[in-house]
């Protein structure tokens, strides 16, 4: 009975996966609360590549799996589609968000003005070592304006298409289930718009970044100038079956809205997510300029972005290279051996004389 | 009637954790995989609670398949205990309460990465194949838009050339395993890893083979009956991993698809690769009353 004795797997895999919950321990609901408190744009990123706006089950996610942000998003995003879809939200426009932050790098000042909302972009990235002595981080607590600053404000691309810089592409009257979801339905290209769009949504961030940037350095054909980058916050609004209309609550989002100077207009590209991730909208965006008309293949073309900044399919595949691949690895080395055997074969029967 | 009539009580999981609208689309593009043989169909691909890579396509084909009386065998690289085997077993049999098997003789549906089982499947029996790159054309064709236009007008021409290079440089073909394989003699499909051993098992089988790759979004399938052909050229015949004549050091079985085992002392010794008919050959060699299905192979050749 030698077999029964190497039937350990099932045993195997239970205490591994102890081994991984023994480091992170027993926790409850307060450990959830204290990472939605205190990590709220990891939240939002976890949020935003997994397509579902719930701080609650982001932070659970990230509590059970320890911050392995691949895990979390997947955890998310199999919970997620196993989820009826109730109904569809009003679309959201531009000009109703709650805007917290927006600003522009094309103009000095803009329409509605240049709002900083909150950001580390001037902060000097010392670190705080004190807190490590002993002491407390207390942030300095923020002075109000003397003046708000409006909550709504249109978008830098309505003035300039207004001033004939830059065409808009028509308003899409598709609606409610009509609307293509990338979750229902596979992915193909030419991708329809929605499908980019939700496909970039969800995009891995640092994938995002990756491929954006090489756009950004010179590999795409389109140079960047950012528009407007915008952190907001948008209303739900969903019709109720008697007909009423009523905001199921806020959701953080984010959008870029990048431009390419060549030519007689502005192209435009755009990139909206779930949560505050600046850096993934800006370099999403700068896929989606850069997009029409590039070369197969190049990082800039869709079908190539696409595939490759989904988070959970390219980690998924980069793990499942650890899954045994002893089969493949024997038939490859077979004929790796024959074609050796042949070669040897050959050589020898119409070798001459060695050499002295 | 009122709203609680139509519905049921909450739970936290649907049956077979795939909901109604997952399961429905997964069954739609099944058959039309099944009405179009070797051609692939695009599917929604829903995450399930394994990561991509890890046998998520035969994994959502499998939940959409069974009922709680479908006895269900999982195996990997032929082996029934192989870790993530057992991962998929357990999971199936705990959203889908599935009795488990590993006789091959006793599966209503098995699940498989990279093999095909050495015992010959019946009409009553699916077997679910787990495909991590369903494109034949991916060597000669990454985009897949391109690929999907290609397979369209059965453009397989730079197929053939691959196949032919690799005869110029190497005396041989040196495809290992996913052999490409014409079905139905219209559309290529890739085996899905399977050694080259286990392609001529796939023609004119009784059985279903259902191809599933969960990542890339792919499914297709060989019905019952139906023409697989390797592709070869008629002067250069397709081969087979040399297994034929190689004998499992633990089961003392012999003329089956084998792993090889390095030993410290530069040598190899073999073990049978399909593991639970190396446990029935051992079971049989203690006297234990064991039954055995016919195999494909016999004494280590495949039969014309």
């Amino acid at each position: 009975m030698a077999y029964v004795a190497t039937r350990g797997g099932e045993r195997a895999i239970e205490q591994a996966e102890r081994l991984f919950r023994e480091e992170i321990g027993p926790f409850d609901h307060s450990r959830v609360h204290e990472i939605k408190q205190s990590l709220p744009y990891l939240i939002d990123r976890v949020m935003g590549e997994a397509s579902l706006y719930d701080e609650d089950l982001a932070a659970l996610a990230l509590a059970q799996t320890g911050g392995e942000m691949f895990e979390a998003v997947l955890l998310l995003r199999a919970w997620r589609t196993t989820q009826p879809r109730l109904t569809v939200a009003k679309p959201v426009e531009q000009k109703d968000l709650f805007t917290h932050r927006r600003i522009s790098a094309a103009f000095k000042d803009i329409p509605g003005g240049q709002v900083l909302g909150p950001t580390l972009d001037y902060a000097h990235r010392i670190l705080a070592t004190d807190v490590l002595g002993g002491s407390a981080y207390a942030p300095e607590p923020v002075e109000a304006a003397e003046k708000p600053a409006p909550a709504n404000v249109p978008s830098v691309s309505a003035w300039q298409a207004e001033n004939d810089l830059v065409d808009l592409p028509d308003p899409d009257p598709t609606q409610g289930n009509e609307i293509p979801d990338l979750t229902r339905e596979p992915l193909l290209f030419p991708a329809k718009r929605a499908h980019t769009l939700q496909s970039l949504a969800r995009a891995e961030t640092g994938g995002t970044l990756a491929l954006g940037y090489s756009a950004m350095r010179g590999y795409g054909s389109a140079h960047p100038t950012v528009n407007e980058v915008r952190l907001s916050e948008a209303e739900i609004e969903v019709t109720h079956p008697d007909g009423r209309t009523f905001s199921a609550g806020r959701v953080k989002l984010s959008q870029a809205e990048v431009v390419d100077k060549k030519g007689e207009k502005l192209s435009l590209g755009f990139a909206a997510t779930f949560g505050w991730n600046e850096v993934k909208c800006i370099s999403a965006a700068t896929l989606d300029l850069n997009s029409p008309g590039a070369a197969k293949g190049s990082a800039t073309e869709e079908e190539f972005f696409l595939y490759h900044t989904e988070g959970v399919e390219s980690s998924g595949f980069c793990i499942h290279f650890k899954l045994p691949h002893y089969v493949t690895f024997q038939s490859s080395l077979d004929a790796m051996r024959d074609a050796k055997a042949k070669k040897a074969a050959q050589s020898s029967s119409s070798a001459t004389e060695p050499a002295e | 009637m009122s709203l609680t009539t139509l519905t049921k009580p909450w739970e936290a999981m649907s049956y077979g954790f795939l909901d109604g609208s997952a399961k429905r689309e997964l069954r739609r593009k099944t058959l039309k995989s099944v009405a179009v043989p070797g051609c692939q169909m695009p599917y929604a691909s829903r995450e399930v609670p394994m990561a991509r890579g890890w046998g998520t396509g035969g994994l959502q084909v499998s939940l959409t398949l069974v009922n709680p009386k479908t006895r269900v065998k999982v195996i990997d690289q032929g082996a029934d205990d192989s870790v993530n085997a057992a991962s998929i077993r357990r999971f199936i049999a705990r959203v889908a309460g599935t009795p488990t098997t590993m006789d091959t003789l006793e599966a209503d549906l098995i699940q498989s990465r990279h093999r095909i089982p050495e015992e010959i499947l019946r009409e009553d029996q699916i077997l679910v194949l787990q495909v991590p790159n369903p494109e034949p054309l991916r060597p000669v064709q990454p985009n897949m838009s391109i690929a999907r236009q290609m397979h369209a007008d059965a453009d397989y021409g730079r197929m053939w050339l691959q196949l032919y290079e690799q005869i110029v440089r190497s005396g041989r073909v040196m495809q290992g395993a996913s052999y490409p394989s014409l079905v139905h003699g219209r559309h290529v499909m890739t085996p899905s890893p399977i050694p080259r051993w286990d392609v001529p098992k796939l023609n004119m089988s009784k059985h279903l083979t259902i191809l599933s790759a969960g990542r890339e979004k792919r499914i297709f399938a060989v019905p019952p009956y139906t023409r697989v052909e390797p592709l070869v050229f008629s002067d250069v015949p397709y081969k087979v991993e040399e297994h034929g004549h190689l004998t499992c050091y633990r089961s003392g079985t012999k003329g089956f698809f084998m792993n090889e085992i390095p030993q410290d002392d530069g040598t190899s010794t073999f073990e049978v690769s399909d593991s639970e008919w190396g446990v029935k050959a051992i079971r049989k060699g203690a006297g234990e009353p064991v039954t055995t299905g016919e195999t494909w192979y016999k004494n280590g050749e495949m039969p014309e």
